[in-house]
């Protein structure tokens, strides 16, 4: 999890998704989220898989980091094709796939949507005291990730991460996070004193960037609706399970569409950078 | 491994529906059990806590597919109640990063949950029978015996639903037959291999985290005793 990279691209990307509002890409990933839920087809959840990088690739943000956070809960998903394993790769597929496009669309959300948006507008649904420990959650950990990167760097500038002494590395590795405990417990109690200075009264509001909808939210809803319409219909309708075909031809075509628009620098990609 | 990082769309639908109800209600139960304990003090310190319990879970131990949670630092930290809240919005939060599924978070804070309030009450136990020595072995026991039984609750929930994960391998392998069908539901095949890879998996993992967990525990009892023991304060 790269936390900070993460962060970066929501505040400084610049695609349509980046443009729409917290709300239409939560509604978004939660359709995909429901077609990753109710598909068994191997061909669709490919398909699915396949429009999700695509639309990676239209966020004009580093598509092959991207998908590398989002490949993360593969190795789980594995784990758990390899135990359930039937004799068939197909399966096992869904399994992986399913790990795949559910995580993919939850990293295009968290990339193009600005933390203090995404709290926001979960916050109606939330209990304040939920949605305050996200936000001081989530502020607090880029104070630790660079705690924990300092406190890294001087266990091995000290000689207390060396090679082929692991128990000694556990000892010191394991005093370093009761370290980082403590300073971060002295951390929460600035914060509060902090909070209560600039007038904390118990709520922390979101950014809201985007006040109105507009044709961004738009299209991000009629993507998730036009993934999670044709995953409605073939459960429905087993016999439309034939067309799962044509579906992942259409998605394949515009991956590599996309792909082409983005690496081809000296024609499209003219356009593309304006 | 002690939670879930099945994806979204494997368990059944009543199952993860009855995930979030009980989260639901556990968190209900837990704000109206802190509320009286200066609940906006301790906002922050379940932000640290929780901050910290995603810093662990960055640190992968790839060949074992196992990281820290530091659960049960944050159980005897935080006590049970204001824990669970912490566990909850961790859950949510790495969701959000693609670590572990959306669907499944309420099943998720009911299981790491219960490592941490486990956590809590093995280590107030251990803590009165060994007595206040260095902490050491009273946390790592503790973390271990919580992370067994969470690791248990797990396999529980996947047992319960195994006819959906053999009903995967039926739709997708495209045969439809009642032979074929009937040997993918054989849940015992699926469950019992999935409980042995746990099984094999788990063990070092929660040695590991039992020993980071009783010298984070050690650490900050000589330097913040109050911290660990608040009747110290």
């Amino acid at each position: 999890m790269d936390v900070s990279a993460i962060d970066y691209y929501a505040n400084h990307g610049r695609s349509f998704l980046h443009g729409a509002r917290a709300l239409s890409k939560i509604i978004f990933a939660g359709l995909v989220i429901a077609s990753v839920v109710i598909s068994n087809s191997f061909y669709l959840l490919l398909a699915v898989y396949f429009s999700l990088l695509t639309i990676a690739i239209w966020t004009r943000l580093p598509v092959l980091k991207i998908v590398t956070i989002a490949a993360y809960p593969a190795i789980f998903a594995l784990i758990f094709a390899a135990a359930s394993w039937n004799g068939s790769w197909v399966s096992a597929g869904v399994i992986v796939l399913k790990a795949l496009s559910a995580s993919l669309a939850m990293v295009i959300l968290i990339v193009t949507t600005p933390y203090p948006d995404v709290f926001s507008s979960i916050e109606p649904v939330l209990p304040r005291i939920i949605t305050e420990g996200l936000f001081l959650t989530y502020r607090s950990l880029f104070v630790l990730l660079e705690l924990t990167d300092n406190l890294v760097k001087g266990l091995r500038v000290r000689g207390g991460l060396t090679h082929g002494r692991y128990i000694k590395n556990v000892v010191n590795f394991s005093s370093g996070i009761g370290l980082l405990l403590v300073r971060g417990l002295d951390l929460s109690e600035r914060f509060y004193g902090v909070l209560n200075v600039r007038g904390y009264s118990g709520r922390i509001s979101g950014g809201g960037r985007h006040e109105k909808t507009g044709v961004n939210d738009f299209a991000a809803i009629v993507i998730g609706v036009l993934i999670f319409g044709a995953a409605l219909l073939i459960k429905k309708n087993g016999e439309l399970s034939v067309y799962d075909g044509c579906m992942l031809a259409i998605s394949l075509a515009a991956l590599i569409l996309s792909a082409a628009y983005v690496v081809l620098p000296n024609t499209w990609g003219r356009a593309w950078k304006r | 491994m002690s939670h879930m990082h099945i994806p979204d769309g494997v368990l059944p639908v009543w199952i993860v529906t009855a995930g979030w109800v009980v989260t639901a209600l556990l968190l209900a139960f837990c704000i109206k059990r802190v509320s009286s304990i200066e609940l906006k003090r301790k906002v922050p310190l379940i932000g640290i806590i929780s901050a910290l319990m995603i810093v662990g879970m960055t640190l992968e131990i790839v060949p074992i597919a196992y990281h820290i949670n530091l659960t049960v630092v944050a159980g005897i930290v935080l006590g049970p109640a204001l824990a669970f809240i912490s566990v909850f919005i961790v859950d949510l939060l790495i969701s959000m990063f693609g670590h572990g599924g959306v669907t499944v978070v309420g099943l998720n804070t009911i299981i790491i949950g219960a490592e941490a309030v486990l956590g809590y009450y093995l280590f107030q136990l251990f803590k009165e029978v060994m007595g206040n020595k260095s902490m050491f072995w009273e946390s790592s026991l503790a973390a271990f015996l919580s992370l067994f039984l969470s690791t248990s609750i797990m396999l529980g929930v996947i047992y319960i639903s195994p006819e959906k994960i053999g009903s995967i391998g039926h739709l997708v392998s495209g045969t439809g037959s009642d032979t074929n069908g009937q040997r993918l539901l054989e849940d015992g095949i699926n469950f019992s291999r999935f409980a042995k890879t746990v099984f094999i998996l788990s063990p070092l993992g929660w040695i590991l985290e039992s020993v980071i967990t009783g010298l984070v525990v050690k650490y900050v009892y000589r330097v913040r005793p109050d911290l660990i023991l608040p009747e110290r304060a």
